[in-house]
C-alpha cells in the first residue's frame, strides 16, 4: 500500500459527470492528480489537469503513476483497468458502480498475474485523512489519527467515521471495498494491509448482511489479527428474504464450509463473537468501544 | 433475476443443450392445438424450486384431462403467485439424475463449475456428492472434464457431461449470467443426456449490454408493475416512511428505527453517489422522486429523510423539500417531515426548513429519536378513524 501525499494520481474517465464532480474535490483536498484520460478529450485539460487519450501518453509527461482513480462507465471499467496495467500501474480504485461481474473476473485474473491492487468497484475509494483523497468520501467527516476503516458501504462509512471525529478519534485510512459482489480487495487484504501499517493502532470494520465476506473476515482475525478490531453490521433487523432456492448459491456457501445460514445476521454476529470482535449495535456506539479496545491494547 | 424456465430452455435450446419438445400454454384452450404427443407434463411457470412438491407439475396423457390441469395449475398459488404461462412438455423417463451448475464464486472471484450424481429435488439435502472446480484462468474445455472426472463418471458419460458443462459454461460467459443451473439433468438408460429443469439468472447490471435477455425479461407481466426509476423501493406494513442514500445507511437506519420500536413501513434508497448517472440535479430529482413514492403509502404518518455526505450541500437538500412541499396540493395530508442531514452548509439547510416548521438534525440517533416519538404519539391518541381522513382530503 501506498498513498501518501506524494502519490501521483491519474483519473480514468475525467470527463464523466462522476469524474468531473468529485476531481475537483479530491483536487481541492491536495492529490496530486498529474493528469487525465478520457478518449476524444486528448490535448485538452479539465481543471487544469491535461487529458490524454491513451494511459500511455500520459508517461511523457512523468516517470511514473501510482494510483489510478477509474470513473469510466460500468463496461469501459475493464478496458480502462486493463489499459492501466499494462502501463505498470499498480494501484487502481474503481468508484463506478454496477461493473458486470464477469468483467470483474477478467480484471481480477490479470490484477492477480501484475500484483496490483485492486479497490471496487462500486467503491467511495480511500481517504488518508489530511494526506490524499481518492474517490468520494467527503473530506469533512475525516480527521487524521489511529482507526483505520474498512468497509462495504459508502454514505455509512462516512457516518461513522463522522462519529469517531466528532468522539476526537481521527483516522489512519478509510477504505470502502466496495458494493459489488465480486471484491477488488477483500477484507482479508485489508485487515493484513492495517495490521502492518504502523498509523493504523486499531481497527473498524463497517459489514452487511448477506454474502460472506464478514464471516470470513471474522475467522481471518481470529488466526492473524493481533490490532484491535471492532466492528459494526448494517441490516441486523432487517427481515430475511424469502429463499428464492438457488441451489447454486447454497451450495457454493455450503461448500465454502460456513454453514447454511450463511449471509443472515445471526451467522456475522456469531462469527464476530467466535473471533472475540465487540460489535456496536449502532454506529454512535462505535467509538466508546474504540476507545475501550485501544485503552486495552495500549497497557498490554 | 430468474429467467422463467421455458425461457431458460429457450436459451438452452440455442446453444445446443439437449431439452425435451416442448410448448408455451398462455391459456389451458390452447392445449387443444399441442404439437407434442401425449403422455405430457404441465408445469406451472414461477419462481421457485419448489412446485412439484406443490402441485406444480402434473402429468397428463389426453386433452380433457391436461385442460383440466392447467385450468387447476392456473389457480394454483406457488409461494403466493400465481403462473402466468405453463409448460407443456414431453414426458420423459430418466434412468438417474444428476444436477449441473455453473455460478460465480465470491470468495475465489471465479466462476465455479457445480456438478453431482445426485440431482433431482432433493439435491441440496446430499450435499456431500457435490463436486466443484474453480475456472480460475481462461476457460478451456479441461475444467469442464476435471468437474466430470471428479463427479466419478468415466468414459463416455464423462465426455458427453463435460461437452455439456462446456456448453453451460459458454452460455453463463456470453450472456454475462450469474447462474446456469440444470437440475435435473435426466440421464437415459443408453446415456443420452436431457435438461429436465433449468433456471438461469441473469445479471442486472451487465443487462444494458444483452437486449435479448432486457426483452426477455420485459416479457414477464409479473415484473412489469415495478416503478421504472433507479430508486431501490420497498415497501411494508408499518407508519414511517425512510429516505436513504446509500444501501448500507438505509439498512443502519431501518435497524435503529426498529430498536427504537418504531414502524419502517417503506423505503427508499437514493443510491450511492458513485452510480454513473450521479449529478448534483438528478439527486435532487430523485430525492422528490423517492418523497412522491413514499407518500403514496397510505399508512405513513412521518417520513425520517437520512442524507449523508454526497457532492449535494444541505443547503440544495433543504431547497429541494422546500420545493417539493411547494408543489403538493394544499388540501393534501402529508406526513410529518423528520431531516437529518450531514454535509456542507448544515446551518443554512436548517435554517430554511426550519421557517417551515421541519426539524433538521445533526445526529442520526436524534433524528430516530423524534420520529418514533412522533408515531408513538400518534398510535397513543384516539385519532381519527382512517375512514374520516379519506372523507376530508
Amino acid at each position: 500500500m501506498n498513498f501518501t501525499a506524494d502519490s501521483k494520481v491519474l483519473v480514468q474517465g475525467i470527463a464523466e459527470a462522476l469524474g468531473s464532480l468529485h476531481v475537483p474535490i479530491m483536487r481541492a483536498y491536495g492529490t496530486s492528480i498529474v493528469a487525465g484520460v478520457s478518449a476524444g478529450y486528448g490535448g485538452t485539460t479539465i481543471e487544469d489537469i491535461p487529458v490524454f487519450d491513451l494511459v500511455e501518453q500520459v508517461l511523457d509527461i512523468t516517470d511514473h503513476i501510482d494510483t489510478t482513480v477509474i470513473f469510466a462507465p460500468p463496461y469501459e471499467v475493464l478496458d480502462a483497468a486493463l489499459e492501466a496495467m499494462a502501463a505498470g500501474i499498480r494501484q487502481l480504485i474503481l468508484i463506478t458502480e454496477g461493473v458486470p461481474p464477469l468483467d470483474m473476473v477478467r480484471l481480477l485474473r490479470e490484477a492477480e498475474a501484475t500484483e496490483t491492487l485492486v479497490v471496487g468497484s462500486s467503491s467511495p475509494g480511500v481517504i488518508v485523512p489530511d494526506q490524499i483523497l481518492l474517490g468520494t468520501h467527503p473530506p469533512y467527516c475525516y480527521t487524521p489519527g489511529p482507526v483505520g476503516l474498512i468497509s462495504r458501504s459508502g454514505t455509512l462509512t462516512y457516518e461513522v467515521a463522522l462519529e469517531l471525529t466528532r468522539a476526537g478519534l481521527g483516522q489512519s485510512i478509510a477504505v470502502g471495498i466496495g458494493g459489488d459482489r465480486i471484491h477488488g480487495s477483500s477484507f482479508q487484504q485489508w485487515l493484513q494491509i492495517l495490521e502492518e501499517d504502523d498509523r493504523t493502532e486499531a481497527i473498524v470494520l463497517i459489514g452487511e448482511i448477506g454474502g460472506d465476506s464478514e464471516e470470513q473476515a471474522a475467522l481471518y482475525i481470529a488466526e492473524t489479527i493481533d490490532k484491535p478490531v471492532v466492528a459494526y453490521i448494517a441490516g441486523t433487523t432487517a427481515p430475511k428474504e424469502q429463499t428464492s432456492s438457488h441451489a447454486g448459491a447454497i451450495i457454493a456457501s455450503q461448500i465454502a464450509g460456513l454453514g447454511a445460514e450463511i449471509g443472515t445476521a445471526t451467522s456475522k454476529l456469531a462469527a464476530f463473537k467466535q473471533a472475540k470482535v465487540p460489535v456496536a449495535d449502532r454506529p454512535s456506539k462505535i467509538p466508546k468501544l474504540v476507545e475501550q479496545a485501544l485503552a486495552k491494547s495500549r497497557t498490554e | 433475476m430468474d429467467l422463467l424456465e421455458y425461457q431458460a430452455k429457450e436459451l438452452f435450446r440455442q446453444m445446443g443443450i439437449p431439452v425435451l419438445p416442448s410448448q408455451r400454454i398462455d391459456h389451458p384452450t390452447d392445449l387443444k392445438g399441442l404439437r407434442i404427443p401425449f403422455p405430457v407434463v404441465l408445469k406451472s411457470q414461477v419462481y421457485t424450486g419448489a412446485r412439484g412438491k406443490l402441485g406444480g407439475i402434473r402429468f397428463v396423457e389426453n386433452t380433457i384431462d391436461a385442460i383440466a390441469a392447467a385450468q387447476a395449475i392456473f389457480h394454483l398459488p406457488i409461494m403466493g403467485k400465481y403462473p402466468k404461462v405453463l409448460l407443456a412438455e414431453a414426458k420423459y423417463n430418466p434412468e438417474r439424475e444428476f444436477y449441473l451448475a455453473v455460478t460465480l464464486d465470491p470468495s475465489s472471484r471465479r466462476p465455479l463449475l457445480l456438478g453431482s450424481q445426485f440431482g433431482g429435488i432433493d439435491v441440496e439435502s446430499s450435499l456431500k456428492h457435490m463436486r466443484q472446480v474453480v475456472v480460475d484462468q481462461e476457460f478451456s474445455p479441461f475444467y469442464a472434464r476435471r468437474l466430470a472426472l471428479k463427479m466419478g463418471l468415466q468414459g463416455n458419460l464423462m465426455r458427453s457431461v463435460s461437452a455439456l458443462v462446456e456448453k453451460m459454461y459458454h452460455l453463463f460467459a456470453e450472456r454475462d449470467l450469474d447462474l446456469v443451473e440444470i437440475n435435473p439433468l435426466a440421464v437415459s438408460s443408453s446415456g443420452e443426456l436431457m435438461a429436465l429443469d433449468g433456471k438461469i439468472t441473469v445479471n442486472d447490471a451487465a443487462l444494458g449490454r444483452q437486449p435479448d435477455l432486457a426483452a426477455l425479461l420485459a416479457t414477464i407481466p409479473a415484473q412489469a408493475g415495478l416503478p421504472v426509476s433507479n430508486l431501490n423501493w420497498v415497501a411494508r406494513e408499518g407508519n414511517i416512511g425512510v429516505l436513504c442514500n446509500g444501501a448500507g445507511l438505509t439498512m443502519a437506519t431501518l435497524d435503529l428505527l426498529h430498536k427504537a420500536k418504531g414502524k419502517p413501513a417503506s423505503f427508499v434508497d437514493l443510491g450511492a453517489d458513485y452510480r454513473q448517472c450521479a449529478s448534483t440535479s438528478d439527486l435532487q430529482d430523485r430525492l422528490k422522486q423517492g418523497l412522491d413514492l413514499l407518500i403514496q403509502e397510505k399508512g405513513v404518518k412521518v417520513i425520517c429523510i437520512n442524507l449523508v455526505g454526497g457532492v449535494v450541500s444541505c443547503l440544495q437538500i433543504a431547497e429541494t423539500i422546500a420545493s417539493w412541499l411547494k408543489w403538493q396540493p394544499a388540501n393534501r395530508q402529508l406526513p410529518t417531515l423528520v431531516v437529518r442531514l450531514v454535509g456542507d452548509q448544515f446551518p443554512a439547510g436548517r435554517g430554511l426548513l426550519a421557517a417551515m416548521d421541519i426539524p433538521v438534525y445533526e445526529s442520526m440517533d436524534d433524528a430516530i429519536a423524534e420520529t418514533v416519538g412522533l408515531t408513538s404519539a400518534t398510535a397513543a391518541k384516539p385519532g381519527k378513524p382512517p375512514s374520516l381522513l379519506l372523507a376530508s382530503a
